[in-house]
């Protein structure tokens, strides 16, 4: 049965599945990952402010955002915002965004919400002395928190952070649904052109899977050298 | 500098570890304080005026007054739980309090127009567990509130960080994280930390709580050496031998009041309340 496949489909199509399909899908993962972190933090210490709005505001972003399907979310950004935009502007024909600032956008903005999760458990994991022992040097919270406190919960929470990019690098393989060309969508479009479905679905499969793998597998090697000694 | 008399190190002290102990030369002589500004006798330098406060419906301190003038070493005893530690953070302000004012250095801390970093950053703190940053190196915990908070030149930070880690005698640790050092060497480090951003006032919370029975002598000196050099100092510790040695006064506190405030002759030789009795003849009973 084996020898109905043809496999040198994949060796013909290499330089495209990850001259184009594994960049683009790198560079969303490693944008969004770095911007979700960056907007996350600020979250996290939105929620931990306990300035009353402003916590409510950063609950309720995370809350509804961990309460949507990531593709909804991608759909709506991409057909919704245009007419937001036109609306905002007071422009008669919708805004268009395109499609990979779009998914950039929504992957940032979403992943951010998982990313706020995990700094803001980190935040809370540092020893509130350490607060007292900043406010006593005569820190304010932004000293405070950008040498003291998020550094050590950045550092605690490294492992975490990066495990939450691997799944946002599995992700980014729903951009699909606006016709994005990343690994998996170079994949499909070689699979469906030349009708090696079974062929280059099980390829994408064991990239996937080697790539994730290996990547846990260096986290868990790297929580062990991160850790604070106390 | 000026250098003053002390003390040759202290004999006896028994060695940490073999790893430590060659690099660890203990209490040097040389100054500790530099820039304190020449005292007025009698001049007040820390003025607790009749603060009470509340955990929800709990009464942590009641109606405590008391003041420290400069250049004054006043220990804060009393059983745990009798709110002592507390009422030294409200003198920083690192607890809030609700009725009541403490004034430091002429600056009302509970008042809306006070830059509160500012004042913290001339009332030097130690604390029962140091408090190291710990992902930061000694050099950088010694320096990096001079450089953030004071603004001053990264070398001359480093110089005046540098200069009281060798004081403290630990100039050999200057690379290494606070993990790696012995308990009684992060206290010298956290107590250089807090000198190096030349505090009028020095405030110390259980600075020897934490430490295993070896280790206190290393802190204390320094702590004996800083009381002798002038600093105002207000102390909450078990540690009645210090009180002994360098206090002026002695606060005895109980369920959050300040049941006793005298002398230390006064305190050790007939302290008037029962409670300071009942408390003294425990803790001197070993």
């Amino acid at each position: 049965m084996l020898s109905n496949f043809d496999f040198s489909v994949i060796l013909k199509s290499l330089p495209y599945l990850f001259g184009q399909g594994m960049v683009f899908t790198l560079s969303l993962t490693a944008m969004a990952a770095a911007g979700g972190v960056v907007i996350g933090t600020l979250l996290a210490m939105a929620r931990l402010s306990g300035i009353p709005g402003v916590w409510h505001l950063a609950k309720g972003y995370v809350e509804l955002c961990r309460s949507l399907p990531l593709v909804l979310v991608i759909f709506w950004f991409y057909f919704l915002v245009p007419y937001i935009g036109a609306y905002v502007t007071g422009s008669s024909t919708p805004i268009q965004v395109g499609a990979f600032p779009s998914a950039l956008i929504t992957f940032t903005a979403f992943e951010a919400a998982y990313f706020a999760e995990i700094m803001r458990a980190g935040i809370q994991s540092i020893p509130k002395g350490q607060t007292a022992a900043a406010s006593a040097l005569g820190m304010n919270y932004w000293q405070t928190m950008s040498n003291v406190v998020l550094p050590q919960a950045f550092r605690n929470m490294l492992p975490l952070l990066l495990t939450q990019t691997i799944v946002l690098f599995q992700d980014t393989s729903l951009v699909y649904v606006l016709s994005l060309t990343d690994f998996m969508g170079a994949a499909s479009k070689v699979a469906q052109r030349d009708g090696r479905l079974v062929e280059m679905y099980i390829f994408a499969a064991i990239v996937y899977f080697a790539i994730c793998f290996s990547a846990s597998f260096l986290v868990r090697r790297l929580q062990r050298r991160v850790a604070i000694i106390r | 500098m000026t250098s003053s008399p002390m003390p040759a190190p202290t004999a006896g002290q028994p060695a940490v570890d073999a790893d430590h102990a060659p690099k660890d030369a203990g209490l040097q002589p040389g100054s500790l304080v530099s820039g304190l500004p020449k005292a007025a006798p009698g001049e007040t330098m820390i003025a607790i005026d009749a603060i009470s406060k509340w955990y929800g419906e709990f009464q942590v301190l009641t109606n405590c007054t008391t003041k420290v003038a400069k250049g004054e070493v006043v220990v804060v005893c009393g059983p745990s739980g009798s709110g002592k530690s507390t009422l030294i953070k409200c003198v920083n302000a690192l607890e809030p309090f609700q009725k009541g004012q403490i004034t430091v250095a002429g600056t009302k801390v509970l008042d809306k127009s006070t830059n509160l970093p500012k004042l913290r950053s001339r009332v030097g703190m130690v604390f029962q567990h140091f408090e190291l940053f710990p992902h930061l190196t000694i050099t950088e915990n010694l320096t990096i509130a001079q450089r953030k908070v004071l603004k001053r030149d990264g070398e001359d930070a480093k110089k005046r960080g540098l200069d009281l880690l060798a004081r403290v005698g630990l100039g050999a640790h200057a690379h290494k994280y606070p993990g790696q050092l012995s308990g009684g060497q992060q206290q010298r480090v956290a107590i250089a930390r807090a000198l190096a951003m030349n505090p009028v006032v020095m405030l110390f919370d259980e600075p020897t709580s934490a430490l295993d029975p070896e280790m206190v002598g290393e802190v204390l000196d320094v702590m004996v050496e800083l009381a002798k050099e002038g600093m105002t100092m207000m102390v909450v510790t078990h540690e009645m031998g210090f009180a002994r040695k360098v206090a002026d006064r002695v606060i005895f506190m109980d369920r959050g009041e300040i049941v006793e405030d005298a002398t230390k002759d006064e305190f050790f030789g007939s302290p008037r309340s029962e409670r300071a009795q009942t408390f003294l003849s425990k803790i001197l009973q070993h």
